[in-house]
């Protein structure tokens, strides 16, 4: 709501300068967004006097003058109109004046005579259409004053943020009652009684409303004989201050009282309306089953059946409370003006106008609720108004279907509860001096107030509007600052809470940084990654996405972490070991809301830093990203964990597993595949996983018992076992756990060793196609200190069962 | 010469080899030729036995005397021949201490968790509990309850992500679906009312999605922290005091607070917080707008008519609510100029914080 300070003048003597007036309103819950001053553009032009004025020597058709400007000494202009003589007042540009059409004011010579300033006409000010000659001011225009200023061209605009519950305050009236409340000064309401004569209105026009619920009341006005032309320059400054753009006196009266009391208008050309019984016929309905209007901006739109609309007997000839129709319009040609001043129900509007994308002042102003006690004060002053400036008459009296007027709502404000909501001591009639200053009507009762409503403020309906009313103009900043004093409560995080604190920390401290993306998926994701979802699941799919990109949501983090990869390696950083811990989502028929799962995903590529004096860089692979995700499952105390080696199509074939926990799938391991790095534009080796926080967090113990420290020290035997190449070192050690008794400790893998595929026969060290995998084996006990005598046998037996089980040899 | 003449003379030989020693090696085969099993002053000390008996006293303790004085020497020789020993080492093992260090950097949480955790922390601090709820809601949790009528703006479909519905129903709504990507995280509100009686103190941090354009000052897709108290006795000077905790705490004592009246339709009466501009102090510059306040946050006591959707007696229970955005509380606080960059994965970017 653009508010202009000089009109606002008119309806409130504001004892504030702008700063505190914006701050006082700031603080009652009127945000000031943006604080213009208008009338710059006339910088630098002044009021002058002609002293004396000569014919030039050099050209008959311009005078030298010397112009009185209110400076010391009086300046020498060069002029070509001649409508004017010495004596007159008349604006002048100064040098350095920029003039609305762009043209700035230099010293000329002109003709040989120096010019140093520019006396103006109407259009090269732009506050009138007439460039015949000067502006002649008023013999009393005060000499060197700022013609901005002297013209009334000067003006601040406050941008009012208006939240949505206050309709009121979208008009010039209504702000200076807000304004008269929060800083207790009175304010005048503009009225108008209009000067009638002729045939009456009611003989002219008929009105009919078929459903009250969505038109609360409906007035017609007719104004005979106008002349329809440009609005005098008073009008158009009010209304183009509002925001508004001229366009006929007819029309500018109707937008001139939508500013100035918040009750939109709309004038059909009386004419063109249908008539009925021998009257114009207005209609108020909903539309019929495939009927057309032809709107204001010229389109042709086709009807919903619950959109309200303005019929004549011959069909809709407006929509209510959004826009006129073409066919009705105001024209140069119109005579006779019926004039709308209605009240049409909110969700209707806003349906409308929402559904045909069409949002007017008007509209803006329905959907949040029209006094309907305004329509015909609006009504009375708009008619009026429009007699005057158009030279119409106005017929008697006013035609008004108001079905059924509101009964004003008394709300009991209890004094008591006022304190005990707002925690400060609010004294009655402290509430009430405020209330009764917000338009409100009061009456003692035994315990506060009965309070009387008014209808323009349809957001205030229960004592808690009424209690948010004194507390916002009494002063939030007055209450006194407390805590809650409960007493039965306990801040804490849930066990699931800290586990996912433990997921991330884990990863942290594994090298990986926390990234947040997108939940959003591109539904090509599927075919890139080559994902299968499970059997009934389908991704969730949003009706109205941003973007073919985001139009799923996402099922996997594999397709969000390859974007980051493929975002960083476009800008130069190839080492990327980040995490993400967020929900996936997948839904089914028949499902309303889709599953979410909550997912912990990573992605290492590059290595974890760059090379260094002391250190190479290692390139990151299948490892460096199951060592983290042992890393989290060493935090979450998760010891039964397997990778069993799977296929996945988004993973190299060879290079991917299955994680599973306790006989389930909890997630996934591997590089991935060439083809799926393709298709995001990033380069490998990449490591992606991704495993379910939940089973995780099930089948982990992050609050696990104490376990004793070793007090005895451990036998360590080395062995070095041939295998065939499709022996894994899983097997091998599950074969060693189970054959190596309550002795067997621990068993570390520390060296894997093949023959080069191009060594010679000689130099070969292992038979073809095996390998050797050399292990470090603790043997201990909680009881003693183990001799080599207790532990060879076991350690002997051990190696037995761990050959035959496997097909292994022990390597000279 | 007597033995007691040979005692000394080994002495004096024993301790010249002593001071001659200039390793510890040698040293050690000093040791080993006179205290050895085989050494020279063994051998008179084992002869000791053939003495009489008057000369064994007297020549018995010369010789003790001899071997502990030898003894002696030798570990003062030994201590000095290690501390030269180790000071030559040191010397070998300087180092350049300006060369770099190895550096393992532990991962870093995201910019916006460190934010969340440092408010779930301080509120956690005041008595609080964390709560979570879905992402993709019903309307009748993140509109209808918290009092939005049926034709607010804010649920149209410029505004609001919808999901397809595969339920069957049709929507009472937006005409094709009730599900949608909850817009606020004040429908976990709603969800914690319907499972818990007061007194309720929660902390919902989460995602949140509106249908903007990803630039420097929106994003689809940000994160929101819900608080929401229930209790006999809150008011709304309860709500004044936690928040002004509250933004001291996150941005520092020396900022100002203020509470402005607004309208949330799920709050009466409701307000914007604003903080005092941390770069001119609430004088106003440019990147406060020229206003010296910073909004950060809404509030209000909770409407009665949420209570209602969820049996809460309005009349014995009074409430508050708030809600803030991480992403635009961490840009303000460490200056981020495009929130884009909360999102996009740049590695140099996660580094920094």
């Amino acid at each position: 709501m653009r508010v202009s300070l000089k009109w606002l003048s008119e309806l409130i003597d504001v004892d504030l300068n702008v700063a505190a007036l914006c701050d006082r309103l700031d603080m009652t819950g009127t945000k000031v967004e943006a604080v213009h001053a208008t009338g710059a553009a006339l910088d630098g032009v002044v009021v002058g006097q002609v002293l004396v004025k000569e014919p030039h020597p050099e050209a008959d058709k311009l005078s030298y003058c010397t112009v009185d400007v209110g400076t010391d000494e009086p300046c020498s202009i060069v002029c070509g109109a001649s409508n004017f003589k010495a004596g007159d007042k008349i604006p002048v540009a100064l040098i350095g004046a920029t003039l609305p059409n762009g043209m700035t004011i230099k010293r000329v010579k002109l003709r040989g005579l120096v010019s140093v300033g520019m006396m103006c006409s109407p259009t090269e000010l732009a506050v009138g259409g007439d460039a015949s000659g000067l502006l002649i001011l008023p013999g009393d225009a005060p000499v060197g004053v700022p013609f901005g200023s002297y013209y009334g061209l000067s003006d601040t605009i406050i941008e009012l943020e208006v939240t949505p519950n206050r309709p009121d305050c979208l008009s010039m009236a209504g702000v200076a009652r807000e304004i008269g409340a929060v800083t207790g000064r009175p304010f005048r309401t503009p009225a108008s009684v209009p000067d009638e004569d002729g045939t009456p209105a009611a003989d002219l026009v008929s009105v009919r409303i078929e459903d009250p619920a969505l038109c609360l009341r409906y007035t017609a006005r007719i104004i005979r004989g106008v002349k329809v032309g440009p609005s005098p320059e008073w009008l158009v400054q009010r209304i183009t201050a509002a925001g508004a753009r001229p366009i006929n006196n007819v029309v500018d009266v109707t937008n001139y009282i939508l500013y100035e009391l918040g009750q939109p208008l709309h004038a059909f050309d009386l004419a063109t309306v249908g008539m009925a019984e021998g009257k114009s016929a207005i209609i108020v309905r909903t539309a019929r089953e495939g009927e057309r209007l032809t709107t204001l901006d010229g389109q042709e739109r086709v009807l919903a059946t619950d959109t309200l609309v303005i019929a004549d007997p011959d069909g809709p000839v407006a929509l209510a409370g959004v826009m006129g129709g073409e066919a009705t319009e105001v024209s140069e040609k119109t005579v006779d003006v019926l004039l709308e001043s209605a009240c049409f129900d909110t969700s209707t509007t806003s349906r409308t106008s929402r559904r045909l994308g069409l949002i007017s002042e008007a509209s803006l102003r329905f959907e949040r609720g029209v006094d309907p006690e305004l329509a015909t004060r609006a009504a009375d002053r708009a008619a009026q108004l429009l007699a005057e400036v158009s030279g119409g008459t106005v017929a008697p009296g006013i035609v008004d279907v108001y079905p059924a007027p509101p009964v004003p709502l008394v709300l009991r404000l209890r004094g008591d509860r006022l304190r005990e909501i707002v925690g400060a001591q609010i004294a009655d009639d402290e509430a009430a001096t405020i209330l009764s200053a917000l338009g409100m009507g009061l009456v003692p009762a035994e315990d506060g107030f009965d309070v009387t409503v008014p209808t323009f403020r349809p957001d205030v309906e229960r004592e808690i509007d009424l209690i948010e009313e004194v507390v916002r103009v009494w002063g939030m900043e007055r209450v006194p600052s407390t805590f809650p004093g409960g007493r039965e409560r306990v801040g804490a995080l849930t066990i699931a809470q800290r586990r996912d604190l433990v997921v991330g920390r884990a990863l942290r401290a594994a090298g990986l940084d926390e990234h947040i993306g997108y939940a959003f998926a591109d539904p090509r994701d599927m075919e890139r990654l080559g994902w299968e979802l499970g059997p009934d699941e389908v991704p969730v799919e949003l009706i109205n996405p941003m973007s073919e990109e985001q139009a799923v949501m996402r099922w996997t983090l594999a397709a969000g972490l390859l974007r980051v990869v493929s975002h960083n390696q476009r800008r130069g950083v190839s080492d990327v070991h980040i995490y993400e811990l967020g929900n996936v989502f997948v839904t089914a028929a028949g499902r309303k809301q889709p599953k979410e799962r909550l997912m912990a995903g990573g992605v290492l590529t590059g290595a974890w830093q760059r090379p260094a004096w002391n250190e190479s860089a290692r390139p990151l692979d299948f490892f460096d990203g199951k060592g983290a995700v042992e890393v989290l499952f060493a935090e979450l105390g998760l010891d039964k964990v397997t990778f069993r080696a799977s296929e996945h199509p988004w993973l190299q074939s060879g290079r991917s597993a299955d994680v599973i926990v306790r006989g389930d799938v909890v997630g996934w391991i591997g590089e991935v595949a060439p083809q799926v790095l393709d298709a995001y534009g990033a380069t490998g080796p990449v490591t992606l996983f991704e495993l379910g926080v939940k089973p995780l967090g099930k089948a982990g113990n992050v609050e696990r018992g104490y376990a004793e420290i070793p007090r005895y020290p451990a036998v360590n035997l080395d062995i070095a076992l041939v295998v065939e190449e499709s022996v894994t070192a899983g097997q091998l050690m599950q074969a060693m756990a189970s054959a190596g008794g309550k002795l067997l400790d621990d068993v570390r893998l520390f060296d894997v060793y093949r023959d080069p595929d191009d060594a010679s026969a000689e130099q070969r060290r292992l038979p073809v196609g095996k390998k050797s995998l050399a292990f470090s084996l603790s043997y201990r006990s909680n009881e003693r200190t183990l001799t080599d005598e207790d532990v060879r046998p076991v350690h002997e037996k051990l190696v037995v069962k761990v050959c035959r089980a496997t097909g292994g040899e022990i390597r000279g | 010469m007597g033995i007691a003449e040979e005692l000394s003379a080994l002495r004096s030989k024993a301790l010249a080899a002593v001071e001659m020693a200039d390793s510890l090696d040698t040293l050690e085969s000093v040791r080993i030729a006179y205290l050895g099993k085989k050494g020279s002053l063994t051998a008179v000390l084992r002869g000791l036995g053939a003495l009489s008996a008057e000369e064994r006293p007297v020549v018995g303790q010369l010789s003790n005397e001899v071997r502990a004085t030898v003894e002696a020497a030798l570990a003062d020789k030994r201590r000095s021949l290690q501390a030269t020993a180790r000071a030559s080492r040191i010397a070998a093992e300087v180092v350049d201490v300006t060369l770099p260090g190895r550096v393992r950097m532990p991962g870093k949480s995201h910019v916006i968790h460190q934010v969340v955790d440092e408010i779930v922390e301080t509120f956690v601090g005041l008595g609080y509990q964390v709560a979570e709820g879905p992402e993709v809601e019903l309307d009748y949790y993140n509109f209808t309850a918290l009092n939005h009528p049926p034709d607010h703006p804010a649920r149209a479909l410029q505004d609001t992500f919808y999901v397809r519905d595969l339920s069957g129903e049709r929507a009472v709504v937006e005409g094709e679906s009730d599900v949608l990507l909850r817009t606020h995280t004040s429908p976990v509100q709603v969800h914690i009312m319907e499972t818990q009686k007061p007194p309720i103190y929660v902390l919902a941090p989460g995602k949140v999605f509106r249908r903007d354009v990803a630039d420097p000052s929106h994003l689809p897709q940000f994160t929101q922290i819900e608080g929401l108290v229930v209790d006999e006795g809150i008011t709304f000077g309860d709500l004044k005091g936690t928040l002004e905790h509250f933004v001291k705490r996150m941005f520092g004592e020396d900022r100002r607070v203020r509470l402005r009246p607004h309208f949330f339709p799920f709050t009466e009466p409701s307000a914007e917080v604003d903080v005092s501009c941390g770069i001119c102090g609430g004088e106003g510059c440019r990147s406060c707008g020229g206003e010296g306040w910073l909004e950060i946050l809404g509030c209000g006591m909770v409407d009665p008519k949420v209570f209602g959707h969820v049996g809460i007696d309005p009349e014995r229970y009074t409430g508050f609510a708030f809600g803030m955005g991480a992403e635009r509380i961490a840009a303000l606080k460490y200056g981020i100029p495009d929130l884009r960059l909360f999102i996009e994965g740049d590695t140099r970017f996660l580094h920094q914080f």
